[in-house]
């Protein structure tokens, strides 16, 4: 941008703490807009980019790690950084939903809730009320939830009751269920972190633990309901995977944290805590997803957009980083 | 002799904001000049500037006469000018001596220990840390102590000008003394100090001259003898001040906490007392002789607490701060940025953090009620309503603590207010509108508890003055019985201060 080089031009008084272009970044508001204006533009040269099947893509590959990134934005925003048990609570959620299928509908979606909120509200508990390191926490859950789930359906794929979850595939005017699922979840993630008390609560621990234990909040309390949110909106994700392929095992769940973590934080949720929102989340995951979609039209293998999304997550931690410097 | 280090026109620009817009002023060596001014005023961005953090938009600094580029702090430490930050920068696992020479950019990667040994065995005396082996770790020292480490690890590195950011703003009484016996010592060997601090007393008791800025300006240098208190306060506020401390209302009502039999393990042997409605009582003690800790007890933030306690007649359970809310008991912290506000959040979401059960019905949180109580609360207080939506971190100290008391009051009239330390770090004009609040709180029927090591504080705002030592209750005083000298002999008990401070 001009100002940029403006700024570190011979007139300029900028210190070293405060430099330059570093100092824009800090205001975070010009590199979203650089990024999404971009990214626009990367896309409308991609050809077949606006055709129907990759807008289909964008938006299914889009809403479910976007439910994962709605669940996800509580876990940052309370201040535990992130959790890598999602995606493998996202594949639990699917198995359970296509095994319990068989007794119909209802209790086959509320199955899956209840198998993710449970696991990871457990999460929270031990995060919150014994002080436990969350990523140490998240990642001996990854693997307790793994083998579970391994062992209880042996290891082979679940199938879906034929037609039980078939209405997931549907749309509605047009638009995929999928997307639709993904949209409520912002607005409820969000009206959740703004209208609520809860939600304050989960701003005020992010920001600062020892000032809201000081000021009278049930931390434990708040943080095991924040992860308990994240199973919800991740036990969506999973049923939504059970419906698109009929099916699951724990492959079906495996990369939705990752996805889910990179959106969060290119939405520009502090990775401190106490700072973003789910409605930032949205917009990350807007990006990631069109990244992931563009990469494929492009022809690049899955490796390769394993490889971008990692260098997107080390770029939006490496500006966090300066900005808090 | 010309001066040591001079500052001519010096101004510096944060986007919009004009930190400093032309300050001039020069000190000599073996000066001791003390800077003051309210927050805002550009005391930080002046020191910044001085130590290379910051480059000046315009004006110069000269050291010994000559204009220097200093550009950043390592310049500085060559020139000979050293900063004491007011969060020390000790290492606490590494032992004193490695601490004098941690990043000390002379000491080779082979070196000869015992040179390194000597030079650091110097410096430690003096700054009168004589009785202090070189190989303790820093952790088991003192903040005293560790101030003066701070000091030793400027002198190893030829500090000529000492500039010290609010050194005495932790320190108990005691622990002042030893600072200010070594800046004297310093400036006997004709070393030049630049000292920062909110407490006019400290001015007074150690400085040569003052520079008093005002909103980025320089209002002008004095010599000590010049000025009178009254005199300073005005140049820092542009206004006289009529009175720091605002009287007691004259009635008092029944109890409205009492304590008895207060214990800590470890920090608290027992302690009781009484607070009436309407009136301030102070816990005054060293670090470490339980004040400060026994009213987070009574906050509820200490679960090993035990003890009696009454509020308005009413028993309260410890160890739980939402059942010290629910007595509408509420703890103003002396941690201001750890524990006392949410720095990363809104003016108006700190102001209702305590409260946001009145802000809707079901768990719901309307945010229209939520702007209004912020509003109102803000009022109270002297927050301007305009700020309400910026974030807490871009206050000024005062209004920070303005944010914390008034996060306390509540349309509940009666409560008890804990408040240790309520106005460290803050200036002088926040500080008197933050003691008018505490009275005014009093008149609504509020009991306040609180601690503070500012002993002008204790004497000026108490009603009743609890000392404290090693945990337990030395004497308490009560109005016209209230003396700064008893007091003070009060807490350091026994060990008669006398001989130790020279």
């Amino acid at each position: 941008m001009m100002e940029d080089a403006g700024a570190r031009g011979p007139g300029a008084t900028a210190t070293r703490a405060h430099s330059g272009w570093t100092a824009r970044l800090r205001t975070g508001f010009p590199i979203r807009v650089v990024g999404l204006s971009g990214l626009l533009v990367l896309a409308a040269i991609t050809p077949g980019f606006t055709a129907a099947p990759s807008l289909l893509s964008l938006v299914n590959t889009g809403s479910l790690i976007g439910c994962v990134a709605v669940g996800m934005t509580f876990i940052t925003l309370s201040g535990n950084i992130m959790s890598f048990a999602l995606g493998a609570t996202t594949g639990a959620a699917a198995i359970v939903c296509a095994a319990l299928s068989g007794f119909g509908m209802v209790p086959a979606l509320a199955g899956a809730i209840a198998v993710a909120v449970g696991v990871s509200a457990l999460q929270g508990f031990i995060i919150g009320y014994f002080r436990a390191n969350p990523i140490i926490v998240s990642i001996a859950a990854l693997a307790l939830i793994g083998g579970a789930a391994e062992f209880a359906s042996g290891s082979r794929t679940v199938y879906a009751a034929p037609g039980v979850l078939d209405f997931l595939k549907g749309r509605v005017s047009g638009i995929p269920l999928t997307g639709l699922v993904f949209l409520a979840s912002v607005v409820i993630g969000q009206a959740i972190q703004s209208y609520t008390q809860f939600g304050q609560r989960v701003m005020m621990v992010g920001s600062n633990l020892r000032a809201a234990t000081a000021a009278g909040v049930r931390t434990w309390r708040t943080v095991t309901g924040a992860y308990a949110l994240a199973g919800f909106f991740t036990g969506l994700a999973g049923i939504l995977i059970a419906g698109r392929y009929g099916a699951a095992t724990m492959e079906y769940g495996a990369g939705y944290d990752y996805s889910a973590i990179a959106g969060v934080l290119v939405g520009g949720t502090a990775i401190a805590g106490g700072e973003g929102s789910v409605s930032r989340s949205f917009f990350g995951v807007v990006v990631i997803a069109s990244v992931t979609v563009m990469l494929l039209l492009r022809g690049f293998e899955t490796e390769y957009q394993y490889l971008f999304t990692g260098l997107i997550v080390l770029a939006a931690v490496l500006l966090q980083g300066r900005r808090r410097a | 002799m010309g001066p040591i280090l001079e500052a001519r026109g010096v101004a510096k620009s944060f986007g919009p904001v004009r930190a400093l817009r032309g300050v001039s002023f020069a000190v000599a060596q073996g000066e001791v000049r003390g800077i003051c001014g309210e927050n805002g005023a550009g005391k930080s961005t002046l020191i910044k500037v001085l130590t290379g953090v910051y480059r000046s938009d315009r004006g110069a600094i000269l050291v010994d006469g000559v204009e220097r580029r200093i550009d950043g702090p390592q310049d500085a430490q060559a020139l000979g000018i050293a900063f004491v930050s007011q969060e020390l920068s000790i290492a606490p696992h590494l032992s004193v001596e490695d601490n004098i020479w941690l990043g000390h950019r002379d000491v080779p990667l082979l070196h000869r220990r015992r040179a390194l040994r000597q030079r650091a065995q110097e410096v430690l005396e003096l700054v009168g840390l004589t009785h202090l082996s070189v190989d303790v770790r820093a952790s088991t020292l003192s903040l005293g102590e560790r101030q003066l480490l701070e000091i030793a690890r400027m002198l190893v590195r030829n500090a000529r000008v000492l500039i010290l950011d609010e050194p005495t703003a932790t320190l108990s009484d005691r622990e002042i003394a030893h600072v200010f016996a070594t800046l004297r010592r310093l400036k006997e060997q004709g070393r030049t100090i630049i000292f920062i601090t909110h407490r006019l007393g400290e001015i007074f008791e150690i400085c040569d001259s003052v520079t008093v800025l005002r909103n980025g300006y320089e209002v002008g240098s004095f010599a000590i003898s010049e000025v009178d208190r009254a005199g300073l306060i005005e140049a820092m506020l542009g206004r006289p001040l009529a009175q720091m401390y605002p009287p007691a209302a004259l009635t008092a009502d029944g109890p409205a906490l009492v304590v008895r039999d207060l214990h800590i393990p470890g920090t608290v042997g027992s302690l009781s007392l009484a607070v009436p409605q309407g009136r301030i009582a102070c816990l005054v003690g060293q670090i470490g002789s339980g004040a400060a800790e026994a009213v987070r007890a009574l906050a509820g933030l200490d679960y090993t607490a035990r003890g009696e306690i009454s509020v308005g007649g009413l028993h309260l359970r410890l160890g739980s701060v939402p059942e010290a809310l629910a007595r509408n008991v509420r703890f103003v912290s002396e941690e201001r940025a750890a524990e006392g506000v949410f720095l990363n959040l809104s003016v108006r979401e700190n102001l209702v953090a305590t409260q946001l059960e009145t802000l809707g019905t079901g768990g719901w949180m309307s945010r229209q009620r939520l702007t209004a109580a912020a509003g109102r609360l803000a009022g109270m207080v002297g927050i301007d309503g305009s700020r309400l939506r910026s974030r807490t971190r871009e206050l000024s100290g005062g209004n920070q603590q303005k944010v914390a008391v008034g996060r306390s009051v509540t349309g509940a009239g009666k409560g008890v207010l804990l408040m240790n330390e309520p106005t460290r770090g803050v200036d002088v004009g926040a500080r008197a509108e933050i003691y008018v609040l505490m009275r005014r709180l009093c008149e609504q029927g509020y009991a306040i508890l609180m601690t503070s090591t500012d002993i002008e504080e204790v004497v000026g705002m108490s009603d009743i003055v609890v000392t404290m030592y090693r945990g337990a209750k030395v004497a308490e005083y009560a109005g016209d019985a209230i003396d700064r000298s008893r007091i003070l002999s009060d807490i350091i008990h026994q060990e008669t201060a006398v001989t130790e401070t020279a």
